[in-house]
């Protein structure tokens, strides 16, 4: 099914990317944006069934992944460096204006692309994760103190020490407790426990996974280690400051919000999708459509693989017909 | 419609009010005139100066029915000035203005910007464009605009200014404000504000830029003992650290424009700059203002105005022609 796929090295940004390709270069650009701990490889399912109607799909491995450049400093990880990249990919294509779909923090650089270069985007598809207005009296780390030393985010910040606790494990069974969650909190553990300790691994495999999947990330991290991804939550203060100009800006970029009605973070009653339904997300996305489906989980562009590619294809194709 | 512009009284008797706007986690000292439901104009200083570099302007936009607002920018004057070097990026200041802005209005504003309040005004069209409904920059063209974010600015200064270069001689946190200490402010603001070559800004080390202490610096017709007093009392109280981390910034903020290598301004622009000004001398400056460059990167430009035989401090040096211009301009819109 990827067998027709091509993998190149692109120079953007002062890095070099390793980007999988397919369709025809004179298609529209549909830009996909992984999350964490993710590859390109997650967007399989779209980027075979986009280039099947009509697309040119281009599905990098964000910069920190995989067979892309990891520089090692956290301060080389801001939204700034990231959206740069991307923008890079667009100039490298000659494309003025790209479908941009992101999931987790592939949705947070799409997000971001929109506040910094909305004339570079058509059309923005959001999966797991919504754009929050950003509280110009509360950073990250703040916020994050409120939920304690368990939150993972919090123990994603000391550089060296999620790597050691995923250290314990080989890199499948790593990737096992990530992709296999089914967790809708908002992935706290336990007093002292790291949290790669407290993700459970299921006895069996989903029907939407395959053993050798699993494989394929864990191969890539096999060899790049998890430094360069977790470097993306130690930039989070830093992106707090970068954004300060933002504040109060609504975004004029049409988009598509999908998210899994059993995704992290949607327990209890200040839930993600409970916010994604609600005025204030429409407020600051104002041109704005939120498609909610059942029993998806977070990695839901693999999971709900067909839904969620109809989902972005139906949407990229009307904003094409409304020009 | 052209609106004349008359001689007003000296700012301090005018009915100006002062004000601290609490936004992006600091506050921020506004100089406010004109009336409440004006259209605001938003008016940026530049280094070594304050809001009191539009003494002249202020009151004029205000009898024309504009909303004049002046801040300090942050690390100056009566706004605050956070300690740490990388609280002055860019994206630092154009937060305040944001939060100065939307602390008055929800509608679009005018900004006129002066040196780093010029570079800055061109960073607040790019990030939020649509807050801007016209620009009036003095001095700094767009060419300092965002490049390569992985070549570091600085670099290309030092390789072709040399170590003294003043942008060089600011870097090392410290060193500037130690110096200016020895030299005393007094002498520092004199010196500067009456600097009229169009040669680099070369300090070397042994201080011999300030003059011997004992030379008094006379003053131009443009500038009085009670325009210095005040920018001395200021930068007495307040140092010269948080104006100077604008500079430390330099390479940081090359690497955090990125995103916007390339992209255009879309705000009506117009442009002024002194023949004398040492921003006009510095390698290819002229040619970028007076070339096509500069509208290709500003297509609402409109014609670069050169003045002849005026200096960098042009809002100071040439108040009322300054003032007609900004009121020609955004009278427009």
């Amino acid at each position: 099914m990827t067998s027709e796929v091509r993998e190149k090295k692109i120079k953007t940004n002062g890095i070099c990317l390793n980007v999988a390709e397919k369709g025809d270069d004179g298609r529209p650009l549909v830009l996909l944006l992984h999350g964490f701990p993710e590859t390109w490889f997650s967007w399989r399912h779209q980027i075979d069934f986009l280039s099947s109607h009509g697309y040119h799909v281009v599905a990098p491995d964000l910069r920190g992944y995989a067979d892309s450049d990891s520089p090692p400093n956290h301060e080389s990880y801001t939204v700034s460096h990231l959206v740069a990249d991307v923008i890079g990919l667009l100039d490298h294509y000659g494309t003025a204006q790209a479908f941009v779909a992101g999931h987790d923090w592939g949705a947070i650089i799409g997000w971001t692309l929109c506040l910094f270069r909305p004339d570079r985007v058509r059309g923005f598809v959001s999966l797991s994760v919504p754009y929050s207005p950003r509280d110009p009296n509360l950073k990250p780390s703040d916020l994050f103190k409120s939920f304690g030393d368990g939150l993972y985010i919090t123990q994603f910040q000391e550089p060296g020490r999620a790597e050691a606790a995923f250290a314990k494990y080989d890199c499948s069974t790593v990737m096992k407790k990530f992709l296999l969650t089914t967790r809708s909190d908002f992935w706290v553990a336990p007093p002292d426990t790291e949290i790669i300790d407290d993700l459970e691994v299921p006895s069996t495999l989903p029907d939407w996974i395959t053993e050798e999947e699993i494989q394929v990330y864990a191969d890539k991290f096999q060899k790049s280690g998890f430094t360069g991804a977790l470097n993306y939550y130690r930039a989070m203060d830093l992106n707090w400051e970068i954004l300060a100009p933002w504040q109060g800006y609504k975004i004029v970029v049409p988009t598509k919000f999908i998210a899994g009605d059993k995704d992290i973070g949607n327990e209890g009653a200040n839930g993600t999708i409970k916010y994604a339904k609600g005025e204030m997300f429409k407020s600051v996305v104002p041109n704005l459509e939120v498609v909610v489906i059942e029993d998806g989980h977070h990695f839901i562009q693999q999971e709900k693989s067909e839904r969620v590619s109809e989902e972005i294809l139906s949407f990229f194709n009307k904003l094409r017909t409304t020009e | 419609m052209r609106r004349l512009v008359t001689e007003t009284t000296p700012p301090r008797k005018q009915h100006m009010e002062h004000r601290k706007v609490r936004g992006n986690g600091i506050d921020i000292h506004v100089a406010i005139q004109g009336p409440s439901d004006g259209p605001v104009v938003l008016l940026l200083h530049g280094f070594p100066t304050l809001w009191y570099s539009w003494r002249h302007q202020i009151p004029g936009l205000a009898a024309l029915g504009y909303r004049a607002v002046a801040p300090d920018l942050r690390g100056y004057g009566d706004s605050d000035a956070p300690p740490e070097v990388s609280s002055y990026t860019c994206f630092h200041i154009v937060g305040d203005l944001i939060a100065v802005i939307s602390a008055l209005t929800e509608d679009k504003v005018f900004v006129v910007g002066h040196d780093w309040g010029a570079l800055i005004a061109w960073y607040l069209c790019l990030f939020r464009p649509d807050k801007v409904k016209a620009l009036v920059n003095l001095s700094v063209p767009f060419s300092f605009g965002p490049k390569d974010p992985n070549v570091k600015p600085l670099d290309g200064l030092r390789k072709f200014y040399g170590d003294d270069f003043y942008m060089c001689r600011f870097q090392e946190v410290g060193e500037i404000e130690a110096e200016i200490s020895e030299v005393g402010v007094e002498r520092v603001v004199r010196r500067v504000l009456t600097y009229r070559s169009p040669r680099p800004l070369i300090l070397p080390k042994d201080k011999s830029f300030w003059g011997p202490k004992d030379e008094t610096i006379p003053l131009p017709s443009w500038l009085t003992e009670e325009d210095v007093a005040y920018y001395v009392s200021k930068f007495q109280e307040k140092g010269y650290t948080g104006p100077v981390n604008f500079y430390r910034n330099f390479d940081r903020n090359n690497e955090l424009l990125g995103p916007w290598v390339g992209c255009k301004i879309q705000v009506p622009t117009k442009f002024v700059i002194g023949d004398q000004d040492l921003v006009y001398h510095f390698p290819g400056a002229k040619e970028y203002i007076q070339g096509p460059k500069f509208k290709e990167d500003v297509p609402l430009l409109e014609e670069p105005v050169i003045m002849e035989g005026v200096a960098h401090f042009i809002n100071q040096e040439k108040p009322q022609e300054i003032l007609q211009i900004i009121v020609d301009f955004i009278s427009k819109f």
